[in-house]
């Protein structure tokens, strides 16, 4: 029968991907560090109509659309002035170690302190390497270099935030949470170069760009109507060739 | 006069083929880099019909018409910007070169990713090529030196799915490759949307063909010869 009704019907499938990626990325334009999703488009299989047709005439099987993984264009930096928020400027990811022991990244930098004094991310994920403020000193005395060293006050530095970068952080498996997992797709973490720095009393806001959003969802709604009429069209196809007896 | 009937029939099934391209078009309206297609249609051979008594020449008839040649449109699209350091455009004439596992293959579809290894891929995970024929590394920061991407000719591009064309490579191709930037669709929304009613109305044509040939052959069986004169 007509194969273009499936064409169509994949093309509107690979459109609803789309359409929830943006989705998504709308609903955490206001996540600390979030990174907006990339969608790829491709077409599908070629196959020859046969028959009386030339041998170059195929009947195409439509789109596909899939997550081809993170855009990593820096987020708009926020200034809050509280002491434990830190914004990585540039490439990179602090590692944090989850309640399971396992190890993952993120780039969500409203760090807390914990009963223990230790540095941890706001949900309760301690730093890697782990920093202990001492007893007694406050959140405000702390202060953090461009280069990650923590130190109280004047005083001597209690440790240093490393940095982190992986090779294709496309292949990064999201935890949720903000959290990220390095995997054999991704690359193993090394250290990240000198061209990122930290910033204290900022936050790395959203990259979503909400303009950027309306307007791909905008195409993706169209889209999906041009392949839907596609499918009308071919089914009133159907009903004229069912129509040719009487 | 039956023949009119087969005739008639080519012709929806030659439209038909053409709605399953033009469906298969408006489907990757938002794939980069993607080419749009067209059916042509080619009519079969002619007959000569002659006056069998007479032996005098009545004039030509075809018996009917095929989707002949499938004609991809490969001319380069308005290019857009994106700001993702992976995604990569072709300004001008030629294609990105991928390593498949059927041999070197070619795609005007910059939307690429990293491998973990830091060899850029395409979204299936094929490398893609470099001018001197290896793959591309991204560097450190997750971003790709434009100069190094290879920019290939290629003589009769054939679709083969997944964005990719087989073809004849002819060297290096005038084009320049653009970071952060992706080609546009080759589809036309509007004119295909044309192509797509006019197709449907001249499948409808034949149709109807049919129906009024169908219509005298009813006559010719009930009517012609009857006793009461087809009354």
């Amino acid at each position: 029968m007509l194969s273009g009704l499936y064409s169509a019907a994949a093309g509107m499938a690979a459109q609803q991907q789309r359409i929830d990626g943006v989705a998504n990325d709308l609903a955490n334009a206001s996540t600390t560090g979030y990174k907006h999703v990339r969608v790829g488009f491709r077409d599908l299989l070629y196959n020859a109509q046969g028959g009386s047709a030339g041998p170059t005439v195929l009947a195409g099987a439509g789109a596909a659309a899939g997550f081809i993984g993170r855009s990593q264009e820096q987020g708009a930096l926020q200034t809050t002035d509280q002491p434990l928020d830190v914004a990585i400027q540039g490439p990179g990811f602090f590692q944090v170690k989850r309640p399971d022991g396992s190890l993952a990244l993120t780039r969500d930098g409203s760090l807390r302190l914990d009963s223990q004094g230790r540095l941890t991310t706001s949900d309760g994920n301690v730093l890697q390497p782990e920093i202990a403020v001492p007893r007694g000193t406050s959140a405000d005395q702390l202060s953090i270099a461009g280069d990650g060293t923590v130190r109280a006050g004047a005083g001597r530095a209690l440790g240093r935030i490393e940095l982190l970068t992986v090779r294709a952080p496309d292949g990064l498996q999201p935890l949720g949470g903000n959290l990220f997992a390095a995997n054999a797709a991704s690359g193993t973490p090394t250290a990240a170069g000198n061209d990122s720095t930290l910033r204290q009393g900022t936050l790395e806001g959203s990259n979503v760009d909400v303009g950027d959003a309306m307007v791909d969802m905008i195409d993706a709604q169209r889209s999906f109507q041009l392949a839907s009429k596609a499918i009308q069209m071919q089914d009133q196809m159907l009903e004229i060739a069912n129509q040719v007896k009487r | 006069m039956e023949r009119g009937l087969y005739i008639a029939a080519s012709g929806m099934v030659a439209e038909q083929m053409r709605q399953d391209q033009i469906a298969n078009d408006l489907a990757n309206a938002s794939t980069p880099g993607y080419k749009a297609d067209r059916v042509t249609q080619r009519a079969f051979a002619d007959l000569l019909l002659s006056n069998t008594a007479t032996g005098q020449g009545v004039g030509g008839l075809t018996t009917g018409v095929a989707a002949d040649r499938m004609v991809t449109d490969v001319s380069p699209q308005p290019v857009r910007d994106t700001g993702e350091p992976l995604d990569l455009a072709i300004v001008g004439d030629g294609w990105f070169g991928v390593q498949t596992a059927q041999g070197t293959r070619y795609t005007r579809n910059g939307q690429f990713t990293a491998a973990g290894d830091g060899t850029l891929t395409d979204q299936l995970g094929n490398p893609v090529l470099g001018r001197n024929g290896q793959p591309v590394k991204v560097d450190g920061s997750g971003h790709v030196n434009a100069s190094e991407v290879g920019v290939f000719a290629l003589a009769d591009p054939a679709k083969q799915g997944d964005n990719l064309f087989s073809g004849t490579a002819g060297g290096i191709a005038s084009g320049a490759v653009r970071t952060g930037a992706l080609e546009g669709s080759g589809v036309d929304p509007a004119r295909t949307m044309v192509d797509m009613i006019a197709s449907f109305r001249a499948f409808e044509a034949g149709q109807k063909v049919i129906q009024t040939i169908d219509e005298s052959l009813h006559k010719t069986a009930t009517q012609v010869a009857s006793p009461n004169g087809g009354a």
